[in-house]
């Protein structure tokens, strides 16, 4: 049927809240519909939404994510000189009343704090729970779903990411569609959903705020070398910054996939916990997300012609700005 | 020196209106207080673009600390990649070891372990901070935007060099606008708060995030209110029921209008682009409750 094995797709968008879940719920599910073998990976880990968009509350297996460290100072050994506090780099050392003491929600376990301590008062506390990998085996929508969530506060959801990642993988056996619904922003979440992916949809709505994070997100995929395609959502909110989008899209080589309307319809079927192709399947929105499938459907049976043609020209290198130690 | 009041605004989930209730709120906060936006939404900072500044000012470096070798000093003893959390420090065998700079969080431990003083400080830069004074829509105030750098993903350290600037910088009032997610930064964003605003909707994805917030700034010990944006859109039964959970003290209803929209889309905060309609009265009610309340 198709020039390749297993394909991992990303959604993305960098704004948050102009509709990745939905339509990667969509998508995975018309997807699957076809005949693919699908995965579906939510890779937004501080705020995982695509088992409530798919409705799905039970879990077939919950797996603890352990990492990572949280420091605390003995009062008994504190001798309040404050080395620790100026040496901490993520500020997780407060002084309150004249004490100190390692904020449990900041503190990384870097262990920075114990070796500058003249006294040795820090300890620390190992193996943290940081969070969970949650697997559905067998949805309504007979896809698996792997969703990562980390701990509310707790640090390394990039690397809870790239697990949940692999298990796909894993589940995949190699074959079909794995879809990544990733986090917003363009940080360590989404860093570690990009890569080792071959397709990315990016996603915005036109508004000048999500076209500046769409070029933000953009630039990432490019420095993985990733094609991208383009879905404009809410489309009808304004036409000017559909066209600027547009505009860029075709300046940038980024394939449109289709433009969204915006109706109530996408609100009131997550409240029921539907995603909103089973529940107003005649509303516009339905009908222009079977359109978007059926478009990536064409990209995936041509995939090997489609990737020549649109994978990014020049790879943007990311090369960090490093400042060399005084001499 | 007086006190400055922190208000933090959050949300968990991305798109519930956090940077349009902080530019907002800004408007009608700096008409009588001296006032310091932070944009501390580094991976998409827009509140800038939400107030249609077009230039930003005073651009300074975020540079975190990152390792280089002296090696006439390095015995190959391999205590700083033992040491190192993020795998930044590689150690080929019989050779000495080799920094791999995206990966470096800037933490300092190598530093520290090293027993031969053979780590050098370097730097990274991750990166902006943008301080830009503001005199538009009638008012003054001052905004603090942080930018990172597209492919850099160590945000806390960043995050935390550009938060203690704000709160140098701040004189009266520092109002926060948070990312979304409710990751290592939030609580960084979060510190010292005096109030925490987090920002919702009437949907249980903004529901299942709210829920990931709360448990934050109830766990910082922080005093909580909510904003309910896009009130009408649908059943706001369970999110009253976990506000009370986490001893939410207050919140407040921001209908659903389009009216926001095309507020949002012209760069103008809606106080001033339509003062008259429901969206800009909620924002009235609000501001007085933080003037009675907070200031």
């Amino acid at each position: 049927m198709s020039s390749f094995d297993l394909i991992e797709i990303v959604i993305a968008s960098g704004k948050g809240g102009v509709g990745k879940s939905t339509i990667a719920a969509s998508l995975a599910i018309l997807l699957g519909n076809s005949g693919y073998r699908v995965i579906a990976v939510d890779a937004d880990a501080e705020a995982p939404n695509l088992h409530l968009v798919l409705g799905i509350n039970k879990w077939d297996r919950i797996i603890e994510f352990r990492e990572g460290r949280i420091g605390f100072i003995r009062d008994d050994k504190c001798i309040y000189c404050g080395y620790c506090y100026d040496s901490c780099v993520f500020s997780a050392i407060e002084e309150r009343n004249g004490k100190y003491v390692i904020n449990p929600w900041i503190c990384e376990g870097c262990f920075t704090c114990s070796f500058v301590c003249p006294v040795k008062a820090i300890s620390f506390k190992y193996n943290v729970l940081a969070g969970y990998i949650r697997i559905a085996y067998n949805t309504p929508y007979r896809f698996p779903l792997v969703s990562s969530e980390i701990k509310p506060g707790r640090p390394n959801s990039g690397k809870l990411v790239t697990e949940a990642k692999n298990l796909g993988r894993t589940i995949s056996g190699g074959k079909g569609i794995i879809i990544i619904d990733a986090a917003a922003g363009i940080g360590c979440q989404v860093i570690a959903s990009l890569a080792g992916t071959q397709l990315a949809i990016l996603v915005a709505e036109p508004t000048p705020a999500s076209f500046s994070d769409l070029k933000r997100i953009h630039k990432l995929t490019k420095h993985f070398g990733i094609p991208s395609t383009l879905i404009i959502n809410k489309y009808d909110l304004n036409e000017e910054y559909v066209s600027k989008i547009i505009e860029y899209a075709e300046k940038e080589n980024i394939e449109l996939l289709g433009l969204i309307p915006y109706d109530d319809s996408v609100p009131k079927s997550m409240a029921i916990g539907k995603p909103v192709i089973h529940a107003y399947p005649n509303s516009d929105i339905a009908k222009e997300i079977i359109k978007i499938a059926n478009k990536l459907l064409t990209i995936l049976r041509n995939w090997n012609n489609w990737k020549l043609e649109h994978i990014p020209e020049k790879i943007e290198p990311f090369i960090p700005i490093i400042i060399k130690p005084e001499k | 020196m007086e006190r400055i009041i922190q208000i933090s605004i959050t949300g968990g989930k991305g798109g519930t209106g956090k940077s349009f209730v902080a530019t907002n709120l800004t408007i009608l906060l700096a008409e009588k207080h001296d006032l310091l936006l932070a944009d501390l939404d580094l991976e998409a900072p827009n509140d800038h673009v939400l107030l249609g500044i077009n230039k930003l000012h005073n651009k300074e470096d975020i540079k975190i600390f990152l390792p280089f070798i002296d090696y006439k000093k390095c015995t190959l003893c391999g205590i700083c990649a033992k040491i190192c959390d993020t795998g930044a420090i590689f150690m080929p065998p019989k050779s000495p070891p080799i920094v791999f700079p995206r990966l470096c969080s800037g933490c300092k431990a190598c530093y520290y372990a090293c027993p031969y003083d053979a780590i050098i400080e370097g730097g990274h830069v991750i990166a902006h901070s943008y301080l830009t004074n503001v005199t538009k829509f009638n008012v003054s105030f001052r905004l603090l935007t942080g930018i990172l750098e597209p492919g850099e993903e160590h945000i806390p350290p960043g995050l935390a060099i550009i938060k203690r600037k704000a709160r140098e910088l701040a004189k009266e009032i520092l109002l926060i606008d948070t990312g979304a997610g409710a990751g290592s930064s939030i609580p960084i964003a979060l510190q010292y708060s005096d109030l925490v605003i987090a920002v919702t909707e009437p949907t249980p994805l903004g529901l299942h995030d709210l829920e990931s917030i709360l448990k934050i700034a109830n766990g910082l010990g922080y005093r909580t209110w909510v904003i309910i944006n896009r009130y009408g859109l649908g059943p706001i039964d369970d999110h009253l029921k976990i506000m009370k959970i986490y001893g939410v003290e207050k919140y407040f209803k921001i209908p659903y209008s389009i009216d926001a929209v095309k507020s949002y889309i012209q760069g103008i905060p809606i106080v001033v682009y339509n003062p008259d309609s429901i969206v800009s009265k909620s924002f009235y009610d609000i501001y007085q409750v933080l003037e009675d309340e907070i200031l």
